[in-house]
């Protein structure tokens, strides 16, 4: 299964993360210490979780811009249940289905009802964030937190491991399976790749693309969850910094990778972390990140873009024959 | 993952000409934008009264240039989900060199160069080097979205005086801002460009076929190119007005014109030409949003209420669009 083209670019990445960690290293010695190093953990568990169902929605060949606002309200939406009063485990289902639910929505309009992904997802997006405010009228919800044991979400350990980190890697070795190592994980890809060739082989693309899409929607509503953990508090903005880490991680994966997979995103997401929190550490204001996500996503996908790297080694041959 | 008009455009196979659209179906739209009018102006008087009509054409003015560029992407089957943030990015540079003592004329250069820097950037990227438009628009929103920021530290810059900008958007013709008449005329000039001559020909046929568009010779990426140009122009244009307009920079106004963008555009796009999106459809559709939205603030309505009305009409009018054209096709979409 593993080429030798996979253990280059594996190798490749690694020593890109262990050069960029080092640059920080030097700059600030507690980047690499055990508190900081769990401190990028978590934060690369929200971001991962949300880029892991983005990722099932782009190998379809999809788009999806719904899930932030999707994630608010299925924030608030489990902040409300809690602060009602009903036990954990109820609010965090309520919670993810409201992510299953606009997803299927999503997932219907899209592949049944033959709407343009962008718009569609753009407009459900907006829908949910309007809806977010109808819990508590766009204040945040804070009640009964404490009391509920969600904060432990975000406080345990297991097997020497944070809960979000853990909850990470359980639903990446999940999504791994799914997507790599079944049948249905082919079709997914079969059905991006060419959606015609895919049904006449018999595999039912339209309802692959709707599960694509409510992975996505409860993915970003389980990603939620681990913030609303962590900050103790739910509101309605509280999805809007998931949309471009998200396509960002997705996609310099899968410029790093050559094609999105659940590989190749943790990868992005990890690459993404690390530099968030390095620069975070170098006390540069938190407005700048978006600003560096966006520069390494733009080079990344102009870098490994086959036409553009092939002008590069073009380039590069010209300079070596005329060396 | 380049293949983005795809999405936008299920309809891969010629249209017919639709001949069937009578004149409901045609001018449905405007018949519903003027029901509702009257029927504000029924509830509430005060919708109908000089001041709020002055307002309303003022924002819309702002919009429609906004969105202008943002129509003829999306006609020619591309996406741009930059064009807010541009604005926004444009709006703050305005106000942070003002706040800064440089001049409104400086800073409205600085302004536009933005937009020019931004829309040059998309251009190169989508047009030049065919890279995926949604994510590279999607970054360079963002880049420009952190930049807005960094230069408010974060938060909005308030002004002080709003300059010779400030004067020309207080000229007006009895109730019409002169930017309306401005805006107006701009938009006179794309219908013109759009249905008259082969440049906006080739645009609608760009959405239909690109492959064939190609082979018939036409410099597609050159075009592509002249639009995502235009539309960091006239979006960071429209920054400059609203630094003044609102006397103020907010590092964060891009969000509510998000929607309202390809609301207007996508809903425009229903009316008149029955699914493709056309420079008059927007104006009529942006008219009609600014209105409904200022309606809907007279009769008390909450910004979350107003929020669902927007993806509402946003999913509507993509439904239509869908509807509309599978219609003329005679069978659905498959």
């Amino acid at each position: 299964m593993i080429s030798g083209r996979l253990i280059i670019r594996l190798l490749a990445f690694i020593a890109l993360v262990a050069v960029i960690a080092g640059l920080f290293w030097t700059q600030n010695a507690a980047f690499l210490s055990e508190g900081n190093i769990r401190a990028l953990m978590r934060h690369m568990s929200v971001q991962g979780l949300a880029a892991l169902g983005l990722t099932f929605v782009i190998v379809v060949r999809q788009f999806d811009l719904s899930f932030p606002g999707v994630a608010s309200l299925g924030a608030m939406t489990l902040g409300w249940l809690i602060a009602s009063g009903m036990p954990l485990s109820v609010a965090v289902c309520g919670g993810l289905a409201v992510g299953i639910a606009f997803g299927l929505v999503n997932g219907v309009a899209v592949a049944r009802l033959g709407l343009p992904d962008i718009v569609t997802t753009i407009a459900t997006g907006g829908l949910a964030i309007g809806f977010s405010y109808f819990y508590s009228n766009g204040t945040s919800i804070s009640q009964n937190f404490f009391m509920s044991g969600i904060l432990d979400l975000n406080d345990r350990k297991i097997l020497g491991l944070d809960m979000p980190f853990a909850i990470l890697m359980a639903a990446a070795i999940v999504g791994f399976v799914v997507l790599h190592a079944s049948r249905f994980g082919r079709g997914f890809y079969a059905t991006g790749e060419n959606r015609t060739s895919a049904r006449f082989s018999g595999i039912p693309t339209r309802t692959l693309i709707v599960a694509a899409f409510a992975i996505c929607g409860m993915m970003a509503c389980l990603s939620i969850t681990l913030l609303v953990a962590s900050s103790g508090a739910a509101n309605v903005t509280a999805g809007n910094q998931l949309l471009m880490p998200a396509f960002a991680a997705v996609y310099l994966g899968a410029a790093l990778f050559g094609r999105p997979s659940v590989g190749a995103t943790l990868a992005g997401t990890l690459m993404m972390s690390t530099m968030l929190n390095g620069f975070t550490l170098l006390a540069i204001p938190y407005y700048y990140s978006d600003a560096i996500v966006s520069t390494v996503l733009i080079a990344a996908i102009a870098l490994f873009d086959p036409r553009v790297s092939g002008l590069f080694r073009t380039l590069v041959a010209k300079k070596d024959k005329t060396a | 993952m380049t293949d983005i008009t795809a999405s936008l455009s299920p309809a891969r196979q010629p249209a017919k000409p639709h001949r069937h659209g009578g004149v409901f179906t045609r001018y449905g739209f405007f018949l519903l934008v003027i029901a509702v009018f009257i029927a504000f102006a029924w509830l509430r008087p005060t919708f109908i009264a000089p001041g709020n009509i002055h307002g309303m054409l003022m924002s819309a003015s702002i919009a429609a240039l906004m969105f202008l560029g943002l129509t003829w992407i999306v006609a020619a089957g591309e996406i741009d989900v930059s064009f807010m943030s541009v604005a926004a990015l444009s709006n703050m540079i305005v106000a942070g060199l003002v706040q800064s003592g440089s001049g409104w004329a400086l800073a409205t250069l600085g302004g536009l160069a933005a937009g020019l820097v931004f829309g040059l950037l998309n251009a190169g990227l989508v047009a030049g080097l065919r890279l995926p438009a949604l994510v590279i628009t999607i970054a360079t929103g963002a880049l420009a979205a952190s930049v807005a920021a960094a230069i408010g530290l974060g938060t909005s810059i308030s002004l002080s005086n709003t300059g010779f900008v400030g004067s020309i958007l207080n000229l007006r013709l009895g109730v019409v801002p002169l930017i309306g008449v401005i805006v107006g005329l701009l938009y006179a000039i794309s219908w013109f460009v759009q249905e008259k001559l082969t440049f906006g020909h080739y645009i609608y046929a760009l959405e239909q076929n690109r492959a064939a568009v190609v082979e018939a010779g036409v410099p597609v990426n050159r075009m592509l190119f002249m639009l995502y140009v235009l539309s960091g122009l006239v979006s960071s244009l429209a920054g400059v007005l609203l630094a003044a307009n609102l006397s103020s920079g907010q590092p964060y106004l891009g969000t509510s014109y998000f929607l309202d963008g390809l609301t207007s555009v996508l809903l425009g796009g229903m009316a008149l030409k029955l699914g493709k999106p056309n420079v008059l459809g927007t104006l009529a559709a942006v008219i009609f949003l600014i209105g409904l939205l200022n309606g809907a603030a007279l009769l008390g309505w909450t910004d979350s209420e107003r929020q669902i009305v927007r993806g509402s009409l946003l999913l509507i009018g993509v439904g239509l669009v869908v509807f509309a054209r599978s219609r003329n096709r005679g069978r659905a979409h498959t």
